[in-house]
Protein backbone atom coordinates (compact mmCIF):
# COMPACT_ATOMS: atom_id res chain seq x y z
CA UNK A 1 0.00 0.00 0.00
CA UNK A 2 1.78 3.13 -0.96
CA UNK A 3 1.06 6.19 1.45
CA UNK A 4 -1.22 8.03 -1.41
CA UNK A 5 -3.49 5.50 -1.45
CA UNK A 6 -3.60 5.23 2.57
CA UNK A 7 -4.07 9.16 2.62
CA UNK A 8 -7.32 9.26 0.14
CA UNK A 9 -8.85 6.08 1.83
CA UNK A 10 -8.66 8.07 5.24
CA UNK A 11 -12.26 10.07 4.58
CA UNK A 12 -13.62 6.64 3.62
CA UNK A 13 -13.97 4.47 6.54
CA UNK A 14 -16.14 1.68 7.99
CA UNK A 15 -18.08 2.45 10.89
CA UNK A 16 -19.95 0.35 13.71
CA UNK A 17 -23.20 -1.23 13.42
CA UNK A 18 -24.02 0.65 16.44
CA UNK A 19 -25.46 4.09 15.25
CA UNK A 20 -23.51 7.15 16.49
CA UNK A 21 -25.47 9.75 18.21
CA UNK A 22 -25.84 12.64 16.38
CA UNK A 23 -23.99 15.59 18.24
CA UNK A 24 -26.68 18.11 17.27
CA UNK A 25 -29.03 16.02 19.36
CA UNK A 26 -26.53 16.14 22.08
CA UNK A 27 -26.28 19.69 21.99
CA UNK A 28 -30.06 20.49 22.05
CA UNK A 29 -30.75 18.40 24.73
CA UNK A 30 -27.51 20.44 26.79
CA UNK A 31 -29.69 23.28 25.80
CA UNK A 32 -32.52 21.95 27.36
CA UNK A 33 -31.26 20.96 30.40
CA UNK A 34 -30.10 24.52 30.75
CA UNK A 35 -32.99 26.32 29.80
CA UNK A 36 -35.15 23.78 31.88
CA UNK A 37 -32.90 24.28 35.11
CA UNK A 38 -32.95 27.87 34.61
CA UNK A 39 -36.47 28.74 34.04
CA UNK A 40 -37.43 26.48 37.34
CA UNK A 41 -34.88 28.84 39.25
CA UNK A 42 -36.13 31.87 37.70
CA UNK A 43 -40.01 31.06 38.12
CA UNK A 44 -39.83 29.43 41.39
CA UNK A 45 -37.94 33.06 42.54
CA UNK A 46 -40.34 35.20 40.87
CA UNK A 47 -43.39 33.17 41.96
CA UNK A 48 -42.02 33.89 45.86
CA UNK A 49 -41.87 30.04 46.23
CA UNK A 50 -37.70 30.32 46.55
CA UNK A 51 -37.27 33.17 48.66
CA UNK A 52 -34.47 35.66 46.62
CA UNK A 53 -32.88 36.55 49.80
CA UNK A 54 -31.66 33.09 50.12
CA UNK A 55 -31.75 31.48 46.78
CA UNK A 56 -31.32 35.07 44.52
CA UNK A 57 -32.53 34.45 40.53
CA UNK A 58 -30.63 34.31 36.83
CA UNK A 59 -31.71 37.23 35.92
CA UNK A 60 -30.22 39.13 39.20
CA UNK A 61 -26.97 37.05 38.85
CA UNK A 62 -25.99 38.00 35.13
CA UNK A 63 -27.13 41.01 35.62
CA UNK A 64 -24.82 41.24 39.02
CA UNK A 65 -21.92 39.75 36.51
CA UNK A 66 -22.74 42.24 33.94
CA UNK A 67 -22.07 45.46 36.04
CA UNK A 68 -19.22 44.36 37.72
CA UNK A 69 -17.55 43.27 34.28
CA UNK A 70 -19.21 46.75 33.01
CA UNK A 71 -17.87 49.01 35.41
CA UNK A 72 -14.06 46.80 35.42
CA UNK A 73 -14.93 46.85 39.52
CA UNK A 74 -14.07 42.71 38.76
CA UNK A 75 -10.83 42.63 37.13
CA UNK A 76 -8.57 43.47 39.54
CA UNK A 77 -9.74 40.94 41.50
CA UNK A 78 -9.69 38.50 38.95
CA UNK A 79 -6.59 39.06 38.01
CA UNK A 80 -5.00 38.16 41.40
CA UNK A 81 -7.22 35.47 41.89
CA UNK A 82 -5.69 33.73 38.19
CA UNK A 83 -1.57 35.03 39.64
CA UNK A 84 -2.32 32.86 42.50
CA UNK A 85 -4.05 30.15 40.64
CA UNK A 86 -1.34 30.19 37.65
CA UNK A 87 1.52 30.19 40.78
CA UNK A 88 0.39 27.54 42.51
CA UNK A 89 -0.36 25.71 39.30
CA UNK A 90 2.90 26.06 38.29
CA UNK A 91 4.68 25.33 41.48
CA UNK A 92 2.51 22.14 42.13
CA UNK A 93 3.15 20.70 39.39
CA UNK A 94 6.95 21.29 38.97
CA UNK A 95 6.62 19.89 42.49
CA UNK A 96 4.62 17.00 41.97
CA UNK A 97 6.41 15.98 38.58
CA UNK A 98 10.10 15.89 40.45
CA UNK A 99 8.27 14.10 43.36
CA UNK A 100 6.80 11.36 41.59
CA UNK A 101 9.59 10.65 38.99
CA UNK A 102 12.08 10.76 41.88
CA UNK A 103 10.29 8.42 44.69
CA UNK A 104 8.85 6.26 41.38
CA UNK A 105 12.58 5.71 39.91
CA UNK A 106 14.25 5.15 43.82
CA UNK A 107 12.51 2.36 45.51
CA UNK A 108 14.23 3.46 48.54
CA UNK A 109 12.75 7.20 48.56
CA UNK A 110 8.91 5.08 47.72
CA UNK A 111 9.28 3.01 50.72
CA UNK A 112 10.53 5.80 53.37
CA UNK A 113 8.05 8.28 52.24
CA UNK A 114 4.72 6.08 51.21
CA UNK A 115 3.33 6.73 54.94
CA UNK A 116 4.32 10.78 55.23
CA UNK A 117 2.67 11.51 52.12
CA UNK A 118 -0.19 9.97 52.68
CA UNK A 119 -0.64 11.42 56.23
CA UNK A 120 0.13 14.82 54.58
CA UNK A 121 -2.74 14.09 51.99
CA UNK A 122 -4.98 12.78 54.55
CA UNK A 123 -5.02 16.59 56.04
CA UNK A 124 -7.93 18.68 55.83
CA UNK A 125 -6.03 21.54 53.67
CA UNK A 126 -9.04 24.36 54.60
CA UNK A 127 -7.31 24.34 57.83
CA UNK A 128 -4.10 24.98 56.87
CA UNK A 129 -5.54 28.02 55.43
CA UNK A 130 -5.04 29.92 58.21
CA UNK A 131 -2.15 28.73 59.45
CA UNK A 132 -0.62 30.17 55.98
CA UNK A 133 -2.30 33.15 56.70
CA UNK A 134 0.15 33.29 60.09
CA UNK A 135 3.41 31.88 58.06
CA UNK A 136 2.97 33.96 54.99
CA UNK A 137 0.93 37.20 55.89
CA UNK A 138 -2.55 38.43 54.09
CA UNK A 139 -1.15 38.72 50.80
CA UNK A 140 -0.50 36.83 47.73
CA UNK A 141 1.80 34.01 49.25
CA UNK A 142 -0.39 32.60 51.65
CA UNK A 143 -3.20 31.52 48.78
CA UNK A 144 -0.67 30.19 46.48
CA UNK A 145 0.85 27.95 49.36
CA UNK A 146 -2.76 26.76 50.29
CA UNK A 147 -3.49 25.92 46.36
CA UNK A 148 0.22 24.21 46.15
CA UNK A 149 -0.80 21.48 48.62
CA UNK A 150 -4.06 21.01 46.62
CA UNK A 151 -2.09 20.65 43.06
CA UNK A 152 0.82 18.97 43.80
CA UNK A 153 -0.37 15.64 45.47
CA UNK A 154 -2.63 15.34 42.64
CA UNK A 155 0.41 15.68 40.16
CA UNK A 156 2.11 13.98 42.44
CA UNK A 157 0.55 10.64 42.34
CA UNK A 158 -0.55 10.23 38.98
CA UNK A 159 3.24 11.15 37.86
CA UNK A 160 4.29 8.37 40.13
CA UNK A 161 1.33 5.87 38.53
CA UNK A 162 2.54 6.99 34.82
CA UNK A 163 6.32 5.78 35.77
CA UNK A 164 5.50 2.77 37.49
CA UNK A 165 3.34 1.66 34.57
CA UNK A 166 6.24 2.43 31.82
CA UNK A 167 5.82 -1.08 29.60
CA UNK A 168 8.65 -2.96 30.78
CA UNK A 169 9.70 -4.07 26.93
CA UNK A 170 9.58 -0.23 25.55
CA UNK A 171 12.43 0.07 28.64
CA UNK A 172 14.27 -2.57 28.04
CA UNK A 173 14.45 -1.99 24.05
CA UNK A 174 15.93 1.80 24.71
CA UNK A 175 18.18 -0.06 26.99
CA UNK A 176 19.72 -2.75 24.70
CA UNK A 177 20.01 0.39 21.98
CA UNK A 178 22.24 2.31 25.08
CA UNK A 179 19.95 4.68 25.96
CA UNK A 180 21.37 6.32 28.99
CA UNK A 181 19.29 7.03 32.67
CA UNK A 182 18.85 10.74 31.72
CA UNK A 183 17.74 9.40 27.89
CA UNK A 184 15.67 7.17 29.71
CA UNK A 185 13.95 9.77 31.17
CA UNK A 186 13.81 11.76 28.01
CA UNK A 187 12.74 9.50 25.64
CA UNK A 188 10.53 7.06 27.84
CA UNK A 189 9.35 7.92 31.28
CA UNK A 190 8.56 11.31 31.18
CA UNK A 191 6.46 10.61 27.51
CA UNK A 192 4.63 7.40 28.94
CA UNK A 193 4.00 9.41 32.04
CA UNK A 194 2.19 12.17 29.90
CA UNK A 195 -1.10 10.63 29.67
CA UNK A 196 -1.27 10.19 33.36
CA UNK A 197 0.35 14.11 33.66
CA UNK A 198 -2.73 15.43 31.11
CA UNK A 199 -5.04 14.17 33.22
CA UNK A 200 -3.72 15.15 36.59
CA UNK A 201 -3.40 18.73 35.05
CA UNK A 202 -7.51 18.80 34.21
CA UNK A 203 -8.22 18.17 37.70
CA UNK A 204 -5.09 20.58 39.28
CA UNK A 205 -6.16 23.32 37.65
CA UNK A 206 -9.50 23.34 38.98
CA UNK A 207 -7.94 22.34 42.23
CA UNK A 208 -5.34 25.68 41.98
CA UNK A 209 -8.45 27.82 41.43
CA UNK A 210 -10.40 26.49 44.76
CA UNK A 211 -7.73 26.68 46.89
CA UNK A 212 -7.00 30.34 45.83
CA UNK A 213 -10.22 31.40 46.10
CA UNK A 214 -10.38 29.49 50.05
CA UNK A 215 -7.38 30.86 50.24
CA UNK A 216 -8.84 34.48 49.72
CA UNK A 217 -12.66 33.94 51.20
CA UNK A 218 -10.38 33.04 54.81
CA UNK A 219 -8.84 36.38 54.64
CA UNK A 220 -7.32 38.53 52.31
CA UNK A 221 -7.97 42.51 50.44
CA UNK A 222 -8.73 41.46 46.88
CA UNK A 223 -9.84 38.34 44.78
CA UNK A 224 -12.63 36.27 43.95
CA UNK A 225 -12.84 34.69 46.89
CA UNK A 226 -12.82 38.54 48.86
CA UNK A 227 -15.45 39.18 46.62
CA UNK A 228 -17.35 36.65 47.62
CA UNK A 229 -16.78 37.05 51.73
CA UNK A 230 -17.18 40.63 51.32
CA UNK A 231 -20.88 39.53 49.84
CA UNK A 232 -21.92 36.86 52.14
CA UNK A 233 -20.96 39.71 54.66
CA UNK A 234 -23.82 41.56 53.41
CA UNK A 235 -26.62 39.05 53.06
CA UNK A 236 -25.69 39.36 49.23
CA UNK A 237 -26.74 36.05 48.03
CA UNK A 238 -26.86 37.28 44.09
CA UNK A 239 -22.69 38.37 44.37
CA UNK A 240 -21.72 34.94 46.32
CA UNK A 241 -23.67 33.15 43.12
CA UNK A 242 -21.88 35.81 40.34
CA UNK A 243 -18.93 34.76 42.01
CA UNK A 244 -18.98 31.39 41.92
CA UNK A 245 -20.36 30.85 38.48
CA UNK A 246 -17.42 33.51 37.61
CA UNK A 247 -14.74 31.33 38.81
CA UNK A 248 -16.61 27.70 37.05
CA UNK A 249 -16.68 29.79 33.92
CA UNK A 250 -12.70 30.66 34.51
CA UNK A 251 -11.80 27.13 34.86
CA UNK A 252 -14.15 25.53 32.36
CA UNK A 253 -12.23 28.13 29.84
CA UNK A 254 -8.49 26.83 30.85
CA UNK A 255 -9.57 23.47 30.81
CA UNK A 256 -10.20 23.98 27.43
CA UNK A 257 -7.04 25.34 26.71
CA UNK A 258 -5.67 22.46 28.10
CA UNK A 259 -7.85 19.77 26.18
CA UNK A 260 -6.13 20.75 22.88
CA UNK A 261 -2.65 21.10 24.20
CA UNK A 262 -3.46 17.59 25.36
CA UNK A 263 -4.42 16.60 22.15
CA UNK A 264 -1.43 18.24 19.85
CA UNK A 265 0.88 16.43 22.55
CA UNK A 266 -0.73 13.07 22.75
CA UNK A 267 -1.52 13.00 18.87
CA UNK A 268 0.69 9.75 18.90
CA UNK A 269 -2.02 8.29 20.55
CA UNK A 270 -4.61 5.65 18.63
CA UNK A 271 -7.88 7.65 18.45
CA UNK A 272 -6.12 10.68 18.45
CA UNK B 1 32.97 -8.67 8.84
CA UNK B 2 36.44 -9.90 10.35
CA UNK B 3 34.95 -12.62 12.22
CA UNK B 4 36.56 -12.63 15.84
CA UNK B 5 38.56 -15.82 16.91
CA UNK B 6 36.82 -16.12 20.55
CA UNK B 7 33.32 -17.23 20.62
CA UNK B 8 30.31 -14.59 19.85
CA UNK B 9 28.82 -15.52 22.79
CA UNK B 10 29.73 -18.47 25.46
CA UNK B 11 27.60 -19.50 27.97
CA UNK B 12 29.37 -21.14 30.96
CA UNK B 13 27.40 -22.99 33.11
CA UNK B 14 24.12 -20.67 33.16
CA UNK B 15 21.77 -21.80 35.98
CA UNK B 16 18.81 -19.16 36.56
CA UNK B 17 16.29 -19.96 39.59
CA UNK B 18 13.82 -17.46 40.17
CA UNK B 19 11.53 -16.87 43.52
CA UNK B 20 8.54 -18.71 43.25
CA UNK B 21 4.97 -16.39 44.37
CA UNK B 22 4.20 -18.80 46.60
CA UNK B 23 7.74 -19.04 48.27
CA UNK B 24 10.15 -21.78 47.39
CA UNK B 25 12.40 -21.41 44.30
CA UNK B 26 11.40 -21.75 40.74
CA UNK B 27 15.07 -23.32 38.43
CA UNK B 28 14.36 -22.25 35.32
CA UNK B 29 17.57 -23.20 33.38
CA UNK B 30 20.28 -25.94 34.78
CA UNK B 31 24.29 -25.76 33.73
CA UNK B 32 23.53 -24.55 30.52
CA UNK B 33 27.08 -24.33 28.86
CA UNK B 34 26.99 -23.16 25.48
CA UNK B 35 29.22 -21.65 22.71
CA UNK B 36 28.67 -19.71 19.62
CA UNK B 37 31.28 -19.10 16.74
CA UNK B 38 30.83 -15.54 15.37
CA UNK B 39 28.63 -15.21 12.12
CA UNK B 40 26.73 -18.21 13.25
CA UNK B 41 23.04 -18.11 12.77
CA UNK B 42 22.22 -19.95 15.55
CA UNK B 43 18.14 -21.08 16.43
CA UNK B 44 17.19 -21.87 19.91
CA UNK B 45 14.13 -24.16 20.02
CA UNK B 46 12.28 -25.78 22.73
CA UNK B 47 8.76 -26.11 24.49
CA UNK B 48 6.93 -22.45 25.71
CA UNK B 49 7.85 -22.23 28.75
CA UNK B 50 11.77 -23.60 28.81
CA UNK B 51 13.77 -20.62 29.67
CA UNK B 52 14.67 -19.73 26.20
CA UNK B 53 13.86 -16.14 26.48
CA UNK B 54 15.68 -16.20 29.47
CA UNK B 55 18.76 -17.43 28.00
CA UNK B 56 18.70 -14.78 25.45
CA UNK B 57 18.06 -12.18 28.40
CA UNK B 58 21.49 -13.24 29.91
CA UNK B 59 23.40 -12.41 26.45
CA UNK B 60 21.66 -9.57 26.39
CA UNK B 61 22.67 -8.74 30.03
CA UNK B 62 19.33 -7.86 31.03
CA UNK B 63 19.59 -10.61 33.96
CA UNK B 64 22.55 -11.53 35.44
CA UNK B 65 22.54 -15.79 36.54
CA UNK B 66 23.23 -16.22 40.10
CA UNK B 67 25.63 -19.34 38.62
CA UNK B 68 27.52 -19.49 35.78
CA UNK B 69 28.13 -16.36 33.32
CA UNK B 70 27.53 -15.15 30.13
CA UNK B 71 31.06 -14.18 27.78
CA UNK B 72 31.20 -11.86 24.87
CA UNK B 73 33.77 -12.14 22.29
CA UNK B 74 36.20 -13.84 25.31
CA UNK B 75 35.23 -10.94 28.07
CA UNK B 76 32.58 -11.48 30.94
CA UNK B 77 29.52 -9.91 30.18
CA UNK B 78 28.70 -7.01 32.85
CA UNK B 79 25.29 -4.89 32.67
CA UNK B 80 23.89 -4.33 29.44
CA UNK B 81 25.91 -6.01 25.97
CA UNK B 82 27.34 -3.27 23.99
CA UNK B 83 27.79 -5.15 20.88
CA UNK B 84 24.35 -6.56 20.87
CA UNK B 85 20.80 -5.74 19.49
CA UNK B 86 17.41 -7.16 20.67
CA UNK B 87 14.46 -7.66 18.07
CA UNK B 88 11.62 -8.50 20.99
CA UNK B 89 8.36 -10.25 20.52
CA UNK B 90 6.38 -8.08 21.49
CA UNK B 91 6.02 -4.27 20.26
CA UNK B 92 8.57 -2.35 21.72
CA UNK B 93 9.08 0.63 19.65
CA UNK B 94 8.04 3.95 21.22
CA UNK B 95 4.77 4.89 20.71
CA UNK B 96 5.13 8.66 20.61
CA UNK B 97 8.00 8.97 18.40
CA UNK B 98 7.71 8.43 14.46
CA UNK B 99 9.07 6.10 12.56
CA UNK B 100 11.86 8.04 11.74
CA UNK B 101 12.76 8.89 14.99
CA UNK B 102 12.06 5.52 16.00
CA UNK B 103 15.22 4.29 13.89
CA UNK B 104 17.38 6.58 14.51
CA UNK B 105 17.26 5.84 18.20
CA UNK B 106 19.88 4.26 18.48
CA UNK B 107 21.89 6.63 16.84
CA UNK B 108 20.55 9.21 18.57
CA UNK B 109 21.13 7.58 22.43
CA UNK B 110 25.24 7.40 20.73
CA UNK B 111 24.87 11.28 20.39
CA UNK B 112 25.74 10.58 16.95
CA UNK B 113 24.80 14.25 14.77
CA UNK B 114 21.22 14.66 13.71
CA UNK B 115 21.87 14.99 10.01
CA UNK B 116 23.90 12.07 9.58
CA UNK B 117 21.49 9.72 12.07
CA UNK B 118 18.80 11.09 9.55
CA UNK B 119 20.48 10.09 6.45
CA UNK B 120 21.35 7.25 7.66
CA UNK B 121 17.84 6.36 9.36
CA UNK B 122 16.41 7.00 5.98
CA UNK B 123 18.51 4.55 3.57
CA UNK B 124 17.28 1.94 6.41
CA UNK B 125 13.72 2.80 6.22
CA UNK B 126 13.96 2.23 2.22
CA UNK B 127 15.94 -0.95 2.59
CA UNK B 128 13.33 -2.29 4.42
CA UNK B 129 10.28 -1.06 2.36
CA UNK B 130 8.72 1.53 4.39
CA UNK B 131 9.76 4.98 2.06
CA UNK B 132 7.17 7.31 2.51
CA UNK B 133 5.96 6.08 6.24
CA UNK B 134 8.92 8.13 7.90
CA UNK B 135 5.97 10.62 9.95
CA UNK B 136 3.77 7.91 10.61
CA UNK B 137 3.37 6.96 14.53
CA UNK B 138 3.44 3.21 15.16
CA UNK B 139 -0.35 2.69 16.03
CA UNK B 140 -0.57 3.78 11.94
CA UNK B 141 1.02 1.15 10.93
CA UNK B 142 0.46 -2.49 10.31
CA UNK B 143 2.16 -5.46 12.87
CA UNK B 144 4.08 -5.97 9.64
CA UNK B 145 5.42 -3.09 9.12
CA UNK B 146 6.08 -1.77 12.97
CA UNK B 147 8.04 -5.36 12.72
CA UNK B 148 10.16 -3.67 9.67
CA UNK B 149 10.67 -0.63 11.77
CA UNK B 150 12.24 -2.60 15.00
CA UNK B 151 14.48 -4.79 12.39
CA UNK B 152 15.64 -1.61 11.02
CA UNK B 153 15.94 0.14 14.47
CA UNK B 154 18.21 -2.62 15.76
CA UNK B 155 20.22 -3.09 12.49
CA UNK B 156 20.93 0.68 12.09
CA UNK B 157 23.69 1.03 14.98
CA UNK B 158 25.86 -2.42 13.55
CA UNK B 159 25.71 -4.75 16.12
CA UNK B 160 27.81 -7.78 15.89
CA UNK B 161 25.08 -9.72 17.48
CA UNK B 162 21.77 -10.12 16.94
CA UNK B 163 19.39 -11.29 19.30
CA UNK B 164 16.28 -12.27 18.51
CA UNK B 165 13.27 -13.50 20.79
CA UNK B 166 10.09 -15.06 18.57
CA UNK B 167 10.47 -11.64 16.95
CA UNK B 168 7.79 -12.82 13.98
CA UNK B 169 5.12 -14.85 16.61
CA UNK B 170 2.48 -12.15 16.38
CA UNK B 171 2.78 -12.15 12.32
CA UNK B 172 0.14 -13.93 10.24
CA UNK B 173 1.93 -16.55 7.98
CA UNK B 174 2.25 -15.38 4.87
CA UNK B 175 3.99 -11.90 6.36
CA UNK B 176 6.19 -14.13 8.30
CA UNK B 177 7.55 -15.69 5.43
CA UNK B 178 8.23 -12.56 3.58
CA UNK B 179 10.05 -11.03 7.26
CA UNK B 180 12.13 -14.25 7.36
CA UNK B 181 13.65 -13.99 3.45
CA UNK B 182 13.91 -10.43 4.43
CA UNK B 183 16.01 -10.83 7.31
CA UNK B 184 18.00 -13.46 5.49
CA UNK B 185 18.55 -11.06 2.74
CA UNK B 186 19.72 -8.31 5.14
CA UNK B 187 21.43 -10.90 7.12
CA UNK B 188 23.23 -12.11 4.30
CA UNK B 189 25.18 -8.54 3.54
CA UNK B 190 26.44 -8.10 6.91
CA UNK B 191 26.53 -12.22 8.59
CA UNK B 192 26.57 -10.58 12.13
CA UNK B 193 26.12 -13.67 15.18
CA UNK B 194 22.22 -14.12 15.71
CA UNK B 195 20.55 -15.84 18.53
CA UNK B 196 17.13 -16.13 17.64
CA UNK B 197 14.74 -18.04 19.44
CA UNK B 198 11.85 -19.93 18.24
CA UNK B 199 8.94 -22.69 19.11
CA UNK B 200 8.70 -23.30 15.44
CA UNK B 201 10.87 -26.11 14.30
CA UNK B 202 10.38 -25.68 10.52
CA UNK B 203 11.22 -21.63 11.09
CA UNK B 204 14.84 -22.61 12.85
CA UNK B 205 15.59 -25.55 10.23
CA UNK B 206 14.88 -22.92 7.38
CA UNK B 207 16.70 -19.88 8.70
CA UNK B 208 19.86 -21.35 10.95
CA UNK B 209 23.34 -22.76 10.46
CA UNK B 210 23.05 -24.37 13.77
CA UNK B 211 19.94 -25.74 15.87
CA UNK B 212 20.38 -26.37 19.94
CA UNK B 213 17.21 -27.75 21.54
CA UNK B 214 16.27 -26.63 25.20
CA UNK B 215 14.61 -29.52 27.33
CA UNK B 216 11.27 -28.69 29.08
CA UNK B 217 11.73 -27.24 32.23
CA UNK B 218 11.85 -26.68 34.87
CA UNK B 219 15.56 -26.78 35.16
CA UNK B 220 15.52 -27.19 31.21
CA UNK B 221 19.18 -27.93 29.71
CA UNK B 222 20.89 -28.34 26.15
CA UNK B 223 19.10 -31.64 24.58
CA UNK B 224 20.33 -31.83 21.25
CA UNK B 225 22.93 -29.49 18.73
CA UNK B 226 22.31 -30.35 15.36
CA UNK B 227 24.44 -28.27 12.18
CA UNK B 228 21.93 -27.46 8.84
CA UNK B 229 24.24 -28.01 6.22
CA UNK B 230 22.03 -26.64 3.79
CA UNK B 231 22.73 -23.96 1.09
CA UNK B 232 22.81 -20.66 0.96
CA UNK B 233 21.08 -18.36 -0.03
CA UNK B 234 18.01 -19.70 0.87
CA UNK B 235 14.23 -19.04 0.51
CA UNK B 236 12.38 -19.91 3.54
CA UNK B 237 9.44 -21.18 1.53
CA UNK B 238 11.44 -23.62 -0.81
CA UNK B 239 13.76 -25.12 1.58
CA UNK B 240 11.39 -26.53 2.97
CA UNK B 241 10.58 -28.75 -0.07
CA UNK B 242 14.34 -29.44 -0.15
CA UNK B 243 15.01 -33.58 0.60
CA UNK B 244 17.61 -32.92 3.21
CA UNK B 245 15.53 -30.28 5.11
CA UNK B 246 12.93 -32.62 5.67
CA UNK B 247 15.42 -35.18 6.70
CA UNK B 248 16.67 -32.94 9.26
CA UNK B 249 13.64 -31.60 10.42
CA UNK B 250 12.58 -35.26 11.10
CA UNK B 251 15.42 -35.77 13.04
CA UNK B 252 15.30 -32.69 15.22
CA UNK B 253 11.53 -32.97 15.65
CA UNK B 254 11.62 -36.63 17.11
CA UNK B 255 13.63 -35.05 20.06
CA UNK B 256 11.32 -32.09 20.35
CA UNK B 257 8.30 -34.27 20.30
CA UNK B 258 9.61 -35.93 23.59
CA UNK B 259 9.97 -32.49 24.95
CA UNK B 260 6.88 -30.48 23.97
CA UNK B 261 4.96 -33.85 25.27
CA UNK B 262 6.42 -33.57 28.72
CA UNK B 263 6.00 -30.23 29.09
CA UNK B 264 2.22 -30.26 27.95
CA UNK B 265 1.69 -33.03 30.76
CA UNK B 266 3.66 -31.28 33.39
CA UNK B 267 1.32 -28.12 32.55
CA UNK B 268 -1.98 -30.25 32.69
CA UNK B 269 -0.99 -32.19 35.89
Amino acid sequence: MSAQQAESDAGRVATTTRKPLNPLLVLSAQVAVFVIVMGLWQGLAEADVLDPFFFSRPTAIVAQIWKWVATGFIWPHLATTLVEALMAFVIGTAFGVGAGLALARVELLARVFDPYIRILNALPRVILGPIFILWFGLGIASKVALAVTLVFFIVFFNTFQGIREVDPVVLNNARMLQASERQLLRYVYLPSAMAWIFSSLHTSIGFALVGAVVGEYLGAARGIGYVVAQAEGVFDTTGVFAGLILTSAVVLLIDLGINRLERYLLRWRPGN
Amino acid sequence: MTTSASPAVAFEDVTIRFRAPRGGVHTVLQHVSLEVRDGTFLAIVGPSGCGKSTLLNVAAGLLTPPEGRAVIFGKPLDGINKHASYLFQQDALLPWRTVLDNVMLGLAFRNAPRAEAEAQARGFIERVGLRGFEDRFPHQLSGGMRKRVAVAQSWIVGPRILLMDEPFGALDVQTRQIMENELLDLWQESRQTVLFITHDLEEAVALADRVVLISAGPGARIKGDYEVPLPRPRDVAEIRLNPDFMQLYKRIWSDLRDEVRHSYEAGNR
